[in-house]
């Protein structure tokens, strides 16, 4: 076999070179097919990695715990108490890298010109710098120290349609425990940067302000959970259930879904976009294939004549398709590299930035490259390549050498 | 001598008190001025005018306050408004569509929202006390002006009191109506001023007749309350601020 190889893999390399033209263009039929699987693979992991990233390290958390009501009508009486015996057990366990409680009501800002619906929420904010980028964007002033900070921190954004700054009051009106409705007046402490979205809709204060505001005790709205890098996180939901199964324990994906969709379906596209690449290319390699097989009826003949078996022929035709595929998907591979090298500190979508928060990915795309999906992808298309080389390989070493012989 | 001196004493102090009346307490004025304006109860036919750039409305209203926390508001005119009613106690607002024929709880959002689209909000009714008890007050100046004593008391929120205004100046008549209310932003710009255009004596006593509120960002509209007829600690009947009473009227 191997000395069949040696033999023939000469041969099926200057064959290769008989039509240069013919084997360039092949060359980057499958050069180009191979750039764009991956490249379409890498930004759109890239984009999976950002949305996913942008929803849960905004206040989702990899998973929330509430009153089981609180997700149907996140409001004041959907509240529960502070977890405590098995649940707090759970959730100081080594495989709960992170959680912290929170207050989160729907409520009103007011400045001296506007008012906006927003959401209040009341943090413990040395956790939050832990689960959440958002202590990190303040761009004005400064985050919240602790759990009995009074200060407010709100959206830039937000803060420009109240015609309000750094060190206003606003006032943050609620409805309390006992159904009244709770105000207070709040200095604004800092403004964070970031999604629009998320500008305009949070508002933040110390856990324990918000307690008092709301007249709750010691009652809290949420707890955000984030999981030890090598645990499941299904596992600790269920573990999470199991110690406290009256409350609602959800895990990101029912949280986010859109995030989760992104991330389910982005193999499904990766799929198609493979196959519909390689029906493209499948075509021209056949196409070409054809015609050099054609062309060299005689040829065979002659080797058929010659002594050379079938088995030998279709061999040879199959292997001088896998150098040209084989050649293709290298060049594609370094075409790939080529092109994300440029990108590979960030891809800044500042250009069409509302539009990829829309569909939840930050503003900045960081491509990154798995090797192992590079190879994984690169060998598909190298075997259905030479699949598809099959049949015009199968049509040479068929030939009659009496019949191929006699063509003039 | 013990008797002499008494009477000494007793005659400096009545001296101090005759010399030292002219310096009023702000504090004082300005709940005199609200007991005046609004009386321990009344009933008022009121006119609003809702001035746009583009177009103007006018609206009729009765309302009846009683003490210093309800108050009903019910609108007469134009047919298209006419039924429309907002009913205050204490703490909480309620309002009455009658196209809807249901009475809706104001939630927070709504309270800081235009009332009847005009330059007031819902809160300036319910939380009109504020500027009594959420706001310290100093009186700034004494001037006459139109054969009236004028005092300017300034007013400024105390700390951590649930309001947005850095301070509220207010100018008050020696026959405690008030002229003059102006709300600065936190950065004591003026945002909005309130008016008497014509004060004249309604039912017993010196009442503002007409006022107008500006809102000072946007200089080409404004909202003025023209009061008609008003009687002022006359007797207004319980069940006119009950909930049944704001869906169903009997007066």
């Amino acid at each position: 076999m191997m000395s069949r190889f040696m033999l023939l893999a000469p041969v099926a390399w200057r064959n290769l070179w008989r039509n240069p033209r013919r084997t360039l263009i092949t060359l980057l039929v499958v050069a180009i097919g191979v750039w764009s699987i991956l490249v379409f693979d890498v930004i759109l992991n890239a984009w999976v990695t950002s949305s996913r990233e942008a929803s849960l390290r905004l206040l989702t958390g990899e998973g929330q715990i509430h009153a089981t009501s609180y997700l149907d009508d996140p409001n004041v009486a959907h509240r529960m108490s502070e977890p405590e015996g098995r649940l707090l057990r759970a959730l100081n366990s080594p495989v709960v890298s992170a959680w912290v409680r929170r207050v989160r009501v729907p409520a009103v800002i007011q400045s001296e010109y506007r008012t906006r619906a927003v959401t209040f929420l009341g943090v413990e904010p040395p956790g939050e710098r832990i689960v959440s980028d958002l202590p990190s964007q303040v761009v004005v002033g400064h985050y919240l120290r602790d759990s009995d900070d009074i200060g407010i921190v709100i959206g830039r954004d937000l803060a420009e349609k109240l015609k309000t700054r750094l060190g206003k009051r606003v006032i943050v009106m609620a409805q309390a425990a006992d159904g009244h409705l709770a105000e207070r007046s709040f200095t604004i402490a800092g403004l964070f940067d970031g999604s629009q979205a998320a500008q305009d809709e949070f508002v933040f204060t110390g856990l324990h302000t918000a307690q008092s505001a709301l007249g709750i005790g010691h009652d809290i709205s949420e707890i955000s959970f984030d999981t030890a890098p090598a645990a499941s996180l299904n596992d600790i939901v269920s573990a999470l259930k199991h110690a406290a199964p009256s409350r609602g324990i959800e895990p990101w994906t029912a949280l986010s879904p859109l995030a989760y969709a992104m991330e389910s379906f982005s193999q499904s596209y990766i799929a198609m976009w493979l196959a519909i690449m390689f029906v493209l290319m499948a075509i021209g390699i056949i196409n070409t294939q054809l015609m050099a097989v054609f062309e060299r009826t005689r040829e065979f003949g002659l080797l058929q004549a010659l002594g050379m078996r079938p088995g030998m022929i279709l061999f040879q035709v199959t292997l001088e398709s896998a150098l040209l595929v084989g050649i293709g998907v290298l060049v594609g591979v370094l075409l790939m590299l080529i092109t994300l090298v440029p990108f590979r500190h960030g891809l800044d979508l500042g250009f069409l930035a509302a539009g990829a928060e829309m569909f939840g990915a930050g503003r900045v795309l960081y491509p990154h490259l798995d090797p192992g999906d590079a190879v994984r992808y690169s060998l598909i298309v190298w075997a259905l390549g030479i699949g598809a080389a099959l049949w015009p390989a199968r049509m040479a070493a068929k030939a009659d050498p009496i019949v191929a012989m006699a063509e003039s | 001598m013990r008797l002499t001196l008494s009477i000494g004493v007793i005659a400096a102090c009545t001296l101090v008190q005759v010399f030292a009346a002219p310096a009023p307490d702000a504090d004082a004025i300005l709940k005199h001025s609200y007991d005046n304006y609004r009386a321990s109860s009344s009933e008022t036919t009121v006119a609003m005018t809702v001035h746009r750039p583009d177009w103007e409305r006018h609206l009729e209203m009765k309302a009846w306050t009683r003490g210093e926390d309800d108050a009903l508001v019910r609108f007469i005119a134009p047919a298209k408004d006419a039924g429309n009613a907002t009913l205050k106690l204490d703490r909480d607002t309620w309002v009455f569509n009658p196209k809807l024929n249901q009475v809706i709880k104001l939630p927070a959002s709504m309270m800081t929202q235009s009332w009847m689209g005009s330059d007031f909000s819902y809160n300036d009714l319910a939380k009109s006390e504020d500027i009594i008890t959420e706001y310290t007050h100093k009186l700034t100046a004494t001037e006459q002006s139109l054969g009236h004593t004028v005092w300017t008391i300034e007013a400024t929120p105390k700390p951590g009191a649930p309001v947005v205004w850095g301070k509220v100046t207010l100018k008050i008549r020696d026959d405690y109506v008030m002229i003059e209310e102006t709300f600065f932003d936190q950065d004591m710009k003026p945002a909005r001023r309130m008016q008497a255009d014509k004060i004249a004596t309604l039912g017993d006593r010196p009442y503002p007749v007409t006022m107008t509120m500006h809102p000072l960002d946007s200089p080409s509209q404004w909202t003025r309350i023209d009061t008609s007829e008003g009687r002022f600690n006359v007797n207004v009947p319980d069940y006119l601020f009950t909930l049944s009473n704001l869906q169903n009227p009997r007066q």
